[in-house]
């Protein structure tokens, strides 16, 4: 162990040693380290590159809100991360991590080029230089700009590890266990309410981590809050560490991401690696803290500068010492409590640098107590050092000049501007803020959601006032369930507590052209970028922040908002708020794909609706096809076809003798009622009084606007009931618009609607032999034409099961529908396929099935159909009952527009070339030849390779096309425009004669 | 907003079973809530009319799913029975008896972590479904029916197509319950 771990330092546990490698070199730490504490203990502060400029970075926090330690962390096969905060990656046995944007070392990287560059590369740069030459975008800037772009290698392989998701509902959820936390989840526990503390850190405590000097209730800090966790558990209060708040939206419904095993030297079979929580809080309490604001002085970037506040965590929760000598920079009285720690610890303190001409008296004391230098009233005037620091120039301030600078040596330097009021998860529910300008922060204002807002997170400071606001916020919890807590705040002894002064930037005397003060380190921004995009005339710091990227990387700006909000306002002469703050979404930190996935991946993606047949298709080798929700067999082939083969085999089949098709994604409804035919009357165009019982029509259902939504065939089971069929995507949403109507336009009506969908399943049976493949299974039912014809419907039983007849046709041949409980779809399937043998009975898929019905001028909604198509329109004019006095879409039917001519209508599409496959979707011209651009006619909406008429075939929608029967249209295409005669499109067995056989 | 202590989220890694149940006489029954006495008397039991309770009797069950609108399970040996009762009364009384005994399938979920593993799809809150209670409600995304038989006995109706999706899920959760994170 190095010198720089102080013994028995921290809550470390200096017993278990854990192994660990970082750029392929082998290091120890501790049990409880982060990767970020076990490195500075082992004296090493580089960590990674700078995006834009690659500058060595070593880490600044301590926390989740690290910009600059970002790196690769991998355990084996696919489990490889870009961009783990090293402060936030718990010591593991045998991790892997690996420094970024880097080549070919840390140390040594070529892309540091950059660096002595940046004259060039100013805000706006991007903006400015890849304008011109216009054609060089796409060929090289946006390749080069692309390979360049993005930080870490994002992980190739499938990720081995699963990701879970949990619904919770509590009373009241306290994000952020520090002292403010824990004091109001005890104190809202206590008055009987059931609790969530959640916690993104591995052990709760929050900043009393850091300061276990202080007492609270006569006790050290880490023996009262080791009093306080047993408390917790004692009332049952879950508390969740590793577990980051990253989102709080409507309702009080906050999204927690918990990390589950990035932590254990083993993962548990089968555990997930993180789990989404989606909680439903009655309250909130946001106990999230403060941020810690760096200075903004000239080389604030090299390794080895750190927030002082980070400084004081490493030294006091982890046990590390930053460094052997250390320099203070601050404009806050808490770094003064991290110099005294360290020099407590070991470290030489080379000088407390304060920009403030009288910092508290007391603090000098301590100061002089230990011999410590100090330098009050002074400016950071630069720095040194390449990989890591090696000295800062600081010069006394006097009346806003900067004096004579002086340079001290140091190989660490922990700065401190202020604390920022950490109100991410406050801003997402859009509380509005506003701006305290003794603190330079935004305060919480009004809200919008039953939250409290605790703590330093509103601005507090010493742990006796957060303490007795956690207390306050408990009690204000629990109030609002009614219940009455009964807690007192905690005594504090030896408190912190502390004021600041505010700057933009730290005055230099530095040449202006030589300054490299960072605002953003992860996006490289520098004070002057900030003046650049102001003096370039964006006056919102919106506009500020995309001219500049800053605050756009990662952390989202929770280290850089602030200083450049301070430093555009002071630029701009204007108080912050009239520049604005930008808004914090979701997540608060940056939170794994997979996690918001959870278990929809693989074969959970979607939910994959499968019918009682589907398994014989699949072994079968049927190729699927989505359909909605659905998966559905498309085409069977045979050994050595392709989809085209199959096809054209399976259409031959069924026209010349029987085929079989896998129905039951259709959707069904049944209306039943005494009303049930007048409620058929105003939903559907067709007229349904005179449908008699055992008959079926085809029905057609538009929306309110006149237009097409749905299909199918309805059956009149009995008086007071019709099976009515839907297409297969449109089941639900017919069922909800019926629904709708009934309940809120004809609650008068005596009807009901049951979704029957699943209750049957469904095989289509057509072809010219399906009588003979039904007739021997059918039991109590003469299937003759004569006594049960086209359009007929029956209860019977099929194959032994008790089964709805339907003899329908959507094929033009002869065919029948049997619907049977769904449980014996598969067996009355098979029963059919063994009957059909003697027949070559084929089953078909849906490919086939839209061949067919296009060779008879069939519509698919959908399709054909665009949500712009009338009945008149679609050809289906008969369908629509003349003596009708209303229905759903009658009066928009009237209306001119839909009435005009000029109107696109449905025809049929013959190419001259019967071997041509028109493209769906291509559009139609009257004569390709006049100029461009010329007017469109309409465009083909259905293409097929029909075998039955031994040459391709179209549906086309075109502009007056029943009145061009005939003539001569044009479809370019990208092979070249072809020559198409418009026809009907029912161009099979036109008469129909054979689905009447 | 209702005050319920020492309610919390818990990922114990408790036992839990999941167990297909066999098929049953299950019907849709709609009908005007004024005709819930005659409708009552038609099953042989009477019909709840607070939504999300049921009674039960004779080996008949009746839940309240709607203002109008029950469903009915029963041995799948009366299933005649019972469309034949209806279809008696219709003339007199309208209603909507519909056979949905194919449309559903059901498992039992038994155990001391049903509730968490119910939570890995269900937004409900469901320390507020009594024991006795159902409720239409979504699992995963997915339409269901969720009867809180007792404590921690719970039944979950599925459409038949999606069922599948449903227990993969519930498949999966019971492996990560068991991994105890």
């Amino acid at each position: 162990m190095t010198t720089l771990r102080v013994p028995n330092g921290g809550r470390v546990r200096h017993d278990e040693p854990v192994a660990f490698t970082f750029d392929g070199k082998s290091y120890t730490g501790l049990r409880g380290d982060t990767l970020a504490s076990a490195l500075l203990a082992n004296g090493v502060h580089l960590m990674g590159r700078s995006f834009k400029y690659h500058r060595p970075r070593g880490p600044v926090t301590a926390g989740s809100e690290e910009p600059n330690a970002l790196v690769g962390t991998s355990r084996g096969k696919g489990r490889s991360e870009p961009n783990t905060r090293a402060t936030m990656q718990e010591l593991r046995h045998g991790l892997v991590a690996e420094s970024q944007n880097r080549s070919p070392s840390l140390k040594f990287d070529f892309g540091a080029v950059n660096d002595r560059l940046h004259p060039v590369f100013s805000a706006g740069f991007y903006y400015k230089t890849f304008m011109w030459p216009k054609s060089f975008w796409d060929r090289v800037y946006e390749p080069v700009i692309r390979a360049a772009a993005g930080l870490g290698t994002a992980p190739k392989e499938e990720d081995p590890d699963t990701y879970a998701n949990r619904y919770a509902h509590v009373d009241v959820l306290v994000v952020g266990a520090g002292p403010t936390g824990i004091a109001a989840a005890l104190t809202a526990a206590k008055a009987g309410a059931g609790v969530v503390l959640v916690d993104e850190n591995a052990e709760i405590g929050g900043a009393l981590l850091s300061d276990p000097s202080v007492a609270i209730e006569g006790e050290p800090a880490w023996t009262w809050l080791a009093g306080r966790i047993g408390e917790l558990a004692a009332l049952g209060v879950t508390v969740m560490t590793r577990t980051t708040a990253i989102g709080y939206y409507h309702q009080n419904m906050v999204a927690l991401a918990e990390r589950l095993t990035d932590h254990l030297d083993e993962i548990p079979q089968g555990a997930p690696r993180e789990r989404m929580w989606q909680v439903r809080a009655g309250q909130v309490v946001l106990a999230q803290g403060a941020l810690e604001k760096p200075l903004v002085f000239n080389g604030n970037d090299r390794p080895g500068i750190m927030l002082a506040g980070a400084a004081q965590t490493y030294l006091n929760r982890y046990g590390v010492r930053i460094g052997e000598r250390a320099a203070i920079v601050t404009s806050h009285d808490s770094a003064w409590y991290t110099a005294f720690n360290l020099a407590d610890s070991g470290t030489a303190i080379a000088a407390i640098v304060d920009t403030r001409s009288h910092p508290n008296a007391e603090l000098l004391g301590e100061a002089r107590r230990r011999q410590i230098r100090v330098l009050v009233g002074h400016t950071v005037v630069a720095t040194s050092g390449r990989l890591r620091v090696k000295s800062i120039t600081v010069a006394p301030m006097t009346n806003g000049r900067v004096g004579k600078s002086q340079t001290i040596a140091c190989d660490c330097v922990a700065a401190c501007g202020g604390w920022t009021p950490s109100l991410h998860l406050f801003s997402h529910t859009k509380g509005t803020l506003r701006w305290d300008e003794a603190s330079a922060a935004f305060f919480p204002d009004r809200k919008s959601e039953a939250c409290e807002i605790a703590g330093a997170g509103r601005g507090l400071w010493g742990y006796a006032p957060v303490l007795a606001d956690g207390v306050a916020a408990g009690t204000a919890a629990a109030s609002s369930f009614g219940q009455e807590a009964r807690a007192v705040a905690p005594g504090v002894k030896g408190d912190r507590p502390g004021t600041g002064a505010n700057h933009a930037v730290l005055a230099t005397s530095v040449k202006p052209g030589r300054v490299r003060a960072f605002v953003d380190f992860q996006n490289d921004v520098t004070a002057k970028d900030i003046r650049l995009a102001v003096s370039e005339g964006m006056k919102s710091i919106e506009h500020v922040k995309r001219y500049t990227t800053n605050g756009m990387a990662t952390d989202q700006g929770k280290l850089s908002n602030i200083n450049g909000l301070m430093i555009a306002a002071e630029t701009l002469g204007k108080a912050p708020p009239e520049v604005g703050l930008t808004t914090f979404r979701p997540p608060y930190t940056p939170t794994t794909f997979a996690t918001f996935a959870g278990y929809h991946r693989g074969t959970h993606f979607e939910v994959t609706r499968k019918t009682p047949i589907d398994g014989w298709a699949d072994e079968q080798s049927a190729v699927f096809e989505p359909v909605g929700q659905w998966r559905r067999a498309r085409y069977y082939p045979k050994a050595g076809e392709d989809m085209d083969a199959a096809v054209e085999r399976e259409c031959r089949a069924t026209r010349q003798s029987v085929g079989i098709f896998d129905a039951t994604t259709l959707g069904k409804i049944e209306v039943a009622g005494p009303d049930a035919a007048e409620f058929m009357n105003r939903v559907y165009t067709n007229p349904w009084t005179k449908l008699g019982v055992g008959k079926a029509r085809y029905g057609v259902l538009l929306g309110e606007d006149g237009f097409i939504r749905d299909d199918g065939v309805v059956g009149r089971v009995s008086e007071t009931l019709f099976h009515v069929t839907t297409t297969t995507g449109g089941a639900a949403r017919v069922l909800t618009m019926m629904e709708d109507y009934r309940q809120t336009e004809w609650p008068d009506l005596k009807v009901w609607l049951t979704s029957t969908t699943e209750q049957w399943a469904v095989v289509a049976l057509n072809g010219p032999n399906a009588r003979k493949v039904l007739e021997p299974l059918t039991e109590g039912l003469d299937l003759s034409n004569e006594a049960f014809p086209m359009m007929s419907l029956a209860d019977c039983r099929v194959a032994g099961f008790r089964a709805r007849l339907f003899r329908l046709s959507f094929t033009g041949e002869l065919g029948y529908e049997v619907n049977v409980p769904a449980r014996h779809g598969l067996a009355l399937w098979k029963a059919l396929m063994e009957a059909g043998e003697p027949y070559d009975i084929c089953p078909y898929g849906t490919e086939t099935m839209h061949v067919l019905r296009a060779e008879k001028g069939f519509i698919i909604v959908g399709q054909d159909t665009d949500g712009t198509v009338t009945p008149d329109d679609a050809g289906l004019g008969w369908a629509v009952g003349k003596k009708k006095t209303d229905f759903v879409g009658m009066r928009s039917l009237k209306r001119p527009d839909l009435a005009a001519t000029g109107r696109k209508q449905l025809v049929g599409l013959q190419p001259e070339d019967g071997s041509l496959l028109l493209e769906e979707g291509a559009q139609i011209v009257a004569d390709p030849d006049k100029p461009v651009p010329m007017r469109m006619l309409g465009h083909v909406t259905s293409s097929y390779r029909s075998a039955a008429l031994g040459r391709s075939i179209a549906m086309a929608l075109v502009a007056d096309g029943r009145q061009m029967m005939g003539k001569t249209v044009y479809i370019p295409m990208p092979d070249g425009t072809h020559k198409a005669t418009i026809t009907s499109a029912n161009a099979y067995d036109p008469d129909g004669e054979r689905a009447k056989m | 907003m209702t005050f319920h202590a020492q309610k919390r989220p818990v990922a114990a890694a408790g036992a839990v079973t999941i167990e297909d149940l066999a098929p049953e006489a299950r019907f849709s029954l709609r009908g005007d809530p004024a005709d819930a006495g005659i409708l009552g008397r038609t099953l042989g039991v009477d019909l709840p009319t607070a939504i999300g309770t049921r009674n039960e009797k004779d080996g008949r069950t009746a839940l309240c799913l709607g203002p109008d609108e029950w469903v009915v399970l029963a041995g799948e040996a009366e299933r005649d029975a019972i469309l034949d009762a209806f279809a008696a009364i219709e003339a007199d009384t309208p209603h909507a008896l519909c056979d949905i005994g194919d449309r559903e399938v059901s498992v039992r979920i038994v155990g001391p972590d049903a509730a968490a593993l119910l939570a890995m799809g269900c937004p409900r809150d469901l320390s507020h479904l009594a024991p006795g209670r159902a409720v239409r409600t979504v699992f995963d995304g997915v339409s269901i029916v969720l009867w809180r038989e007792a404590e921690e006995v719970y039944r979950l109706d599925a459409w038949r197509s999606s069922a599948p999706y449903v227990r993969e899920l519930l498949e999966t959760g019971v492996v990560e319950l068991r991994a105890g994170l």
